[in-house]
């Protein structure tokens, strides 16, 4: 069964780009045009992913962050990666968060870069996460 | 229907000195803390200029007789021996007694306050409440009061103040009986007895009224110093909520800037990676060059936002952290090593470690934008050294960054610090110079007290040397 991924980005281009990159390697991609519609899918388990790409930027300056505490809250141990044209300039919004856990990738999207990325965040996370809620 | 207000009243950005009146402003327990420590010291100092008063009444008996003086006094000693004791108790309370309700900084700066009124009136009585400048001394304590405590609460020192001194002139005075002008000084002249009380009487309404006008000016002028220093503290947040609104603009425009260009560039890698099938030489090429100028602009935006974000830290310092030099040049050749691998440049490093105190990611912008430079200011197949050494005659330590590209004019060399500066022969050897690089550089040194030196020859090569005073030993901790 492939692994899912969740890809939330308010730029049609960039979650074309994403989906195609991660569709061809073998990953199932569910795309999201906003945090909203992410978390709000959340409540159904079959579309828990393994992993999260998140923009920080859509909807509000900071939707990003606060889906990713959300997330984090609400299942510590998936894992999930910022993927925004600010790159680690937005790492200052980042306030008593583990660097370990929040990993920033830069767009534009390199495809080796990407891949690379999650296949070693899945490879912490092996197994199907399961909701702490 | 939605209706909302707007207002844009200046009203409470105002300063209001019957609203600070009101709100009865202290001073924060670090303060307080702060001056009973001074008080202590100064107490001390009291304490040994009585030790010494008595010492000199023990052996100087003949000097005392000549000024008329009474033998035998030991309230110096006793007085001593009070604000000693009491001292001790007060540093007690501060350091070794668990703060709550009754062991404040207020509690022990009232108990400093009463006590010492009760040591000045047993001061002022020996040395002459009305012959000496004795009494003068309850000013210092009700102007302190005003100072530290509430318009209320200085009030009340206030009002002590004056029982204390009408006290002891009531009790001088024997109900105005007849005593001595000072029980210290012998009685030499016997005074007419009306005239005593006409003296006393006169002494208590002008002294305690003088009391009472310096209270109300000191409590009011302390009022007035408090309500501004509360303006100013408000100003200071606003200015620090209009430096975080300022920054979340500028990453606003930023992302709005750099959003359609990443999506190109994002476009062209998906064709680079194969993604879109096959595809020419040609169009590779032109992909390549269309990427090389997005990659140039994103880089402009991103660097006018560090810009921004630099000048702004100027204001308000980050927190300073001891750093390895050779940590911060490992992670900037860790990443600029692609870029100089691409045009064949040759990245030689040997670095000697040291620690210094500074931002780590300034000393990174630092240090990147002048690797960065070195190589994009160089020849194809070149090389880039990077050396890091300490000095130890003056205690300096220094990282220098050599190329052997294009050099700079001696006449623009006093200008490649200056922002948006690019001279013409750099532009021609790369058209995407934004000209921000060296005023990051600029600021960041500037923030961590860092020189910068720079020599250049023409066509033959550039060297920066970064300088470090005040290094620490190896692995930091100067202490």
């Amino acid at each position: 069964m492939p692994q899912k991924i969740a890809h939330i980005d308010d730029d049609p281009d960039i979650r074309d780009t994403v989906r195609r990159i991660l569709t061809m390697n073998g990953y199932e991609v569910d795309s999201y045009h906003t945090s909203a519609d992410f978390i709000n899918a959340l409540n159904n388990p079959e579309s828990i992913p393994d992993l999260a790409i998140l923009d920080v930027m859509v909807e509000s300056m900071d939707a990003g962050l606060k889906t990713y505490v959300e997330l984090h809250e609400q299942f510590p141990g998936m894992q999930a990666v910022f993927m925004t044209s600010l790159g680690d300039m937005i790492l200052p919004y980042f306030v008593d968060k583990s660097q370990e856990w929040v990993c920033i990738i830069e767009k534009p999207v390199e495809p080796a870069v990407l891949l690379s990325i999650i296949r070693d965040r899945l490879d912490r996370n092996p197994s199907k996460l399961n909701s702490s809620a | 229907m939605a209706e909302i207000d707007f207002s844009w009243s200046d009203r409470n950005h105002q300063f209001d000195i019957a609203a600070a009146r009101e709100k009865g402003h202290k001073l924060s327990n670090e303060i307080l803390v702060e001056n009973i420590r001074w008080f202590i010291i100064f107490r001390w100092t009291v304490v040994a200029g009585l030790i010494l008063l008595q010492v000199f009444f023990l052996t100087a008996s003949e000097t005392l007789a000549w000024l008329g003086v009474k033998e035998n006094q030991t309230w110096p000693l006793a007085v001593s021996i009070i604000l000693s004791g009491t001292n001790f108790a007060y540093i007690y309370a501060l350091d070794f007694v668990k703060p709550s309700r009754y062991n404040s900084p207020s509690a022990n700066l009232w108990a400093q306050i009463i006590v010492d009124l009760i040591c000045l009136s047993i001061v002022v009585h020996y040395v002459g409440s009305t012959a000496t400048p004795a009494p003068f001394f309850y000013i210092l304590h009700i102007a302190l009061a005003c100072i530290f405590f509430s318009a209320i609460e200085s009030l009340i020192v206030l009002i002590i103040v004056v029982v204390m001194y009408t006290i002891v002139l009531v009790s001088e005075s024997g109900m105005f009986i007849y005593v001595y002008q000072s029980i210290m000084v012998g009685a030499q002249v016997v005074p007419d007895e009306s005239l005593n009380k006409g003296r006393v009487l006169l002494w208590m309404v002008s002294l305690n009224s003088l009391f009472l006008i310096v209270w109300y000016v000191v409590s009011r002028l302390s009022i007035v110093v408090r309500a501004h220093e509360q303006h100013l503290k408000e100003a200071m947040e606003q200015v620090k909520q209009a430096q975080y609104n300022k920054d979340q603009y500028g990453m606003l425009v930023t992302h709005q800037l750099k959003a359609p260009l990443d999506a190109i560039r994002s476009k062209i890698n998906l064709i680079n990676g194969g993604y879109c099938g096959e595809v020419s030489s040609d169009i590779r090429e032109v992909l390549a060059r269309i990427d090389k100028r997005g990659a140039g602009m994103s880089r402009l935006i991103l660097d006018m936002l560090r810009l921004e974000r630099l000048k702004a830290s100027v204001h308000t310092p980050e927190t300073m952290e001891q750093i390895s030099v050779a940590a911060v040049i490992a992670r900037a050749i860790d990443k600029l090593e692609p870029v100089a691998n691409a045009r064949n440049i040759k990245l030689d490093h040997a670095t000697q470690d040291f620690w210094v105190v500074g931002i780590p990611e300034q000393l990174e912008i630092i240090l990147e934008n002048i690797i960065s430079n070195a190589l994009t200011y160089s020849y194809d197949n070149a090389s880039v050294e990077i050396l890091s050494a300490v000095n130890f005659q003056d205690a300096t330590g220094n990282i220098t960054v050599t190329d052997q590209g294009i050099g700079i004019e001696e006449k623009d060399l006093p200008n490649i610090f200056n922002e948006y500066f690019y001279s013409p022969r750099a532009v021609v050897h790369n058209k995407s110079s934004s000209g921000i690089g060296l005023s990051l550089v600029k600021i960041a040194a500037r923030n961590n007290n860092i020189k910068i030196r720079v020599s250049s020859t023409p066509n033959l090569g550039t060297t920066f040397t970064i300088v470090f005073h005040n290094i620490l030993p190896p692995g930091g901790n100067a202490d």
